[in-house]
């Protein structure tokens, strides 16, 4: 190893000695492990939060609602404010000039600019 | 400000008696670790692993937070990115929390056999039994951690901020993270969760934001726009406007406070040099070389030619000599004589003789009269053609057919000739006519040739938009397949479109015979000839009168431009030009309050949620029990903590939108935290120094005896 990256110490040591059980132990190297983890929503469904009072707060009752007001709505591009929208592309736009941009517009970008907002064309 | 990282090695652990805790803020992006009692945490580091390969020896090694990237030089980073221990606000891949922790323990000095502090940390609001049962696992059994407690952060800045007399016992704090924004209620001191609301956006989907509009918008300088540039950026130039719709107008308009509203970031650019013009001697250079080259080959063929034609005069004289001496020769000896020559007969030397001449006429670029000697020769050549057939043995009919045709084909040949010098007759005339129209009146005459000009290349250009359309759909390039709407299909698809029609609605009523006839199959012979009819590219009439009038129009008007091939209809290619200063500038104008907007329209990104100013509302409407005066106390004092509430305008906003939400009159008061960042680090320092700390604390003991249920339960007291 370098000795800049050493006088460092960024590169985080294998063994501590304020450990009881060290990384190497726990995760003895060569062998093969699968996920060892759950994604939060594997640990939510695991939770079964259904099965407790409604009234007892728990991650996910505490959630807000959707909004009360409508969005306004902005231009995809410029973030001005759109009062249209584009059946082909399906991007809203403020006026002509951004028009004739979103129409020149390859379409991944064009997939890329909804998918800022969620609404993208997602191939499974 | 660019936070910047606390990472040196802590020297005084052993100084520190074993009762007093260690408090940890593990937040979305940062991890704080110090000690009760103390005002600022010992350590702070990006919460992030990175484990890249050494480039040489191929090691695994694991980095913990932000380093100076100039070290990382050694190491491939491309497989394995900066990973985080957080799903959303909870932590799941305690693997990752190990390498984290060893990192934050070893640089507070920790150098015994195990941690034998008591330890505090932060989780997030409501955090599922799952990841707060691994936390305490790992404390246990890896560190050998005596005893633990779990806060929320939140709760322990509003504590903090309470103690400083920012804010009072009921009260509302607003935290807006890394990943997500809470809005917790407090009652007499005590959070209240009930109540509590929590939105999934934070200072992440900020960054993230602008990141991937300014990559949109420069795509060139995608490079350059790493997470942490931006995320610089956003720190040092983002706020919230208090009204989106009049700030975003003001640029729409382009009024003149755009200027100074808008920021440039200039990139590293150092103009490209500038091309120096060849100077005239150097011109000059050029054309001698070139004229003194062209000189050379002119000389070398030349030569080439007069030796050519010496060698052939010398064959010719040889061949003459030979005939000469042949003639003197005897009759009996002529063989042996010839052999001797090794040509086969006198007609052999004639024919090569002949041959020589011409070669030799060629070569000094004189004019070969074969057709005139045709001419001549025309009456014995076709001798048979006037003979009646009876006449004839069949070999002779033979010679007489061949003759026949070829009379014929000369013939033929001659009349075209005529035909064509009759039409170069013609054209001079024409010429002559125009020129004379020209001369009459020349304005006219020009006028008059250009509207010919125009109309001529409109019918072409419209002949070829029908030809052509459908393959380039409006001049608009954008690939979304097919025949969309408002476009048309060219000649060639609608004719099969035509027929593909009749062939399915004309045979029968109401039952497809289609293919019973074997001529109903001619159809795809139509229908593929239609396909081939575009290649064959002839220029029509038209095509030839534009050529002319354009070849005409170039001679006689000095203005005159023709239109290029491709037409109007394309899209003018850009033209290049030398890279300029304006190319490395990254602006930034809307994007500047359009980003942090999220925080309030969580819509904006696709996120169906309410925004910090509507959080508040729902947060009092769903307290245990109404009550006006408590609600107006909480209002009355609104805490702004986390990350995410350091643009400049945020209390304005979120006043006026909590105050839209609220009856007429609510007194509404909302106070920033004295510092939203490390406030929960404090806070938390302050309740591990205090008296009552160990009861909040469960040991390892507790946990194994009481099992998860129990931990379910638990509840960090904020009310000493």
């Amino acid at each position: 190893m370098e000795t800049d990256v050493l006088e460092a110490e960024i590169v985080l040591p294998n063994h501590f000695n304020f450990k009881r059980v060290q990384m190497y132990e726990k995760y003895p190297k060569g062998q093969a492990r699968g996920r060892h983890w759950k994604h939060l929503k594997q640990i939510i469904q695991a939770e079964n939060f259904q099965n407790y009072p409604p009234n007892e707060p728990n991650y996910v009752n505490i959630e807000s609602p959707p909004p009360m007001h409508p969005c306004k709505r902005i231009c995809d591009i410029t973030g001005f404010e759109a009062p249209y929208f584009d059946p082909r592309t399906k991007l809203r736009y403020a006026n002509a000039e951004v028009f004739k941009v979103i129409r020149s517009l390859p379409s991944d970008y064009v997939q890329r600019y909804l998918a800022l907002r969620n609404a993208a064309v997602v191939l499974k | 400000m660019p936070f910047i990282s606390k990472i040196e090695r802590q020297s005084d652990y052993s100084h520190f008696d074993s009762t007093v805790p260690i408090v940890i803020d593990n937040g979305g992006s940062y991890f704080r670790i110090g000690w009760a009692g103390e005002s600022e945490p010992r350590v702070i580091f990006r919460n992030i692993v990175q484990r890249p390969r050494h480039k040489t020896t191929g090691e695994t090694i694991t980095v913990v937070g932000d380093h100076n990237p100039a070290l990382l030089r050694y190491f491939d980073c491309t497989r394995s990115g900066p990973r985080s221990a957080f799903d959303n606000n909870v932590v799941y891949q305690f693997e990752i929390m190990e390498y984290i922790l060893d990192f934050g323990f070893d640089r507070l000095g920790a150098d015994q056999s195990q941690i034998d502090h008591p330890i505090l940390i932060t989780e997030c609001a409501c955090n599922p039994v799952h990841s707060r049962c691994r936390m305490a696992e790992l404390l246990f059994e890896s560190y050998g951690v005596p005893s633990i407690a779990f806060g929320v952060d939140a709760a322990f800045s509003y504590k903090y901020n309470e103690q400083l007399g920012i804010c009072n016992r009921d009260g509302l704090a607003i935290c807006s993270g890394f990943m997500t924004s809470h809005a917790i209620p407090f009652i007499n001191g005590e959070a209240v969760y009930e109540a509590c609301c929590r939105t999934n956006i934070g200072g992440y989907h900020v960054t993230d934001y602008l990141k991937q509009l300014l990559s949109l918008k420069y795509p060139h300088h995608i490079s350059k726009l790493t997470w942490e540039k931006v995320e610089d950026l956003k720190m040092e130039h983002c706020y919230i406007v208090p009204d989106y719709a009049s700030e975003v107008r003001i640029f729409q308009k382009g009024d003149k406070g755009v200027e100074e509203k808008t920021r440039c970031w200039q990139l590293p650019w150092t103009p490209s040099p500038v091309e120096e013009q060849p100077s005239e001697e150097e011109i000059a250079r050029k054309a001698a070389l070139k004229e003194r080259q062209g000189q050379r080959l002119r000389e070398m063929a030349e030569a080439k030619r007069s030796s050519r034609i010496n060698e052939l005069e010398n064959e010719i004289g040889g061949l003459e000599f030979l005939l000469k001496q042949l003639k003197q020769v005897e009759e009996n000896n002529v063989l042996t004589f010839l052999r001797e020559t090794g040509y086969a007969s006198k007609q052999e030397i004639d024919s090569a003789l002949a041959k020589a001449i011409q070669s030799l006429r060629k070569a000094k670029g004189e004019q070969i009269e074969t057709e005139e000697k045709m001419d001549s020769s025309m009456a014995e050549k076709y001798n048979l053609v006037n003979v009646p057939d009876d006449m004839l043995t069949p070999d002779q009919i033979k010679e007489k057919r061949k003759q026949l045709f070829l009379k014929s084909t000369t013939e033929a040949r001659q009349r075209a000739k005529q035909k064509r010098a009759e039409e170069e007759l013609e054209r001079e005339r024409e010429m002559k006519m125009e020129e004379e129209k020209r001369l009459e009146n020349p304005e006219r005459y020009l006028e008059d040739l250009r509207a010919k000009y125009q109309q001529l290349s409109e019918k072409v250009e419209q002949r070829k938009r029908l030809k052509t359309n459908g393959n380039n759909t409006n001049g608009n390039q954008n690939g979304s397949g097919g025949v969309g709407r408002g476009e048309r299909l060219n000649a060639a698809q609608r004719e099969r479109m035509r027929l593909l029609t009749t062939a399915a609605f004309d045979r029968g009523k109401g039952e497809d015979t289609f293919g019973i006839k074997d001529e109903d199959w001619q159809l795809y012979k139509l229908m593929s000839r239609d396909n081939d009819d575009d290649e064959d590219e002839k220029p029509t009439e038209d095509e030839a009168d534009l050529a002319r009038v354009t070849s005409r129009l170039r001679e006689i008007d000095p203005t005159f431009f023709p239109k290029s091939e491709s037409g109007s209809l394309m899209v003018e290619a850009p033209r290049f030009r030398p890279l300029a200063k304006e190319d490395f500038q990254i602006i930034l104008g809307v994007e500047r309050f359009r980003c942090p907007e999220v925080l309030f329209h969580p819509n904006l990104i696709g996120i169906d949620q309410s925004g910090l100013d509507e959080m508040a509302g729902i947060s009092i409407r769903r307290l245990p029990f109404k009550d006006q005066g408590l609600e107006e106390r909480i209002t009355k004092s609104i805490l702004l903590t986390g990350g995410c509430c350091q643009y400049p305008g945020m209390a304005e906003r979120l006043e006026a939108g909590i105050r839209m939400s609220r009856p007429c009159g609510t007194p509404i008061t909302v106070v920033r935290a004295s510092d939203p960042i490390l406030d929960a680090w404090r806070g938390a320092s302050v309740y591990a120094a205090a008296m009552q700390f160990p009861h909040q604390t469960f040991s390892r003991m507790d946990y194994y005896e009481k099992g998860e249920d129990w931990l379910r339960q638990y509840q960090f007291s904020y009310t000493i």
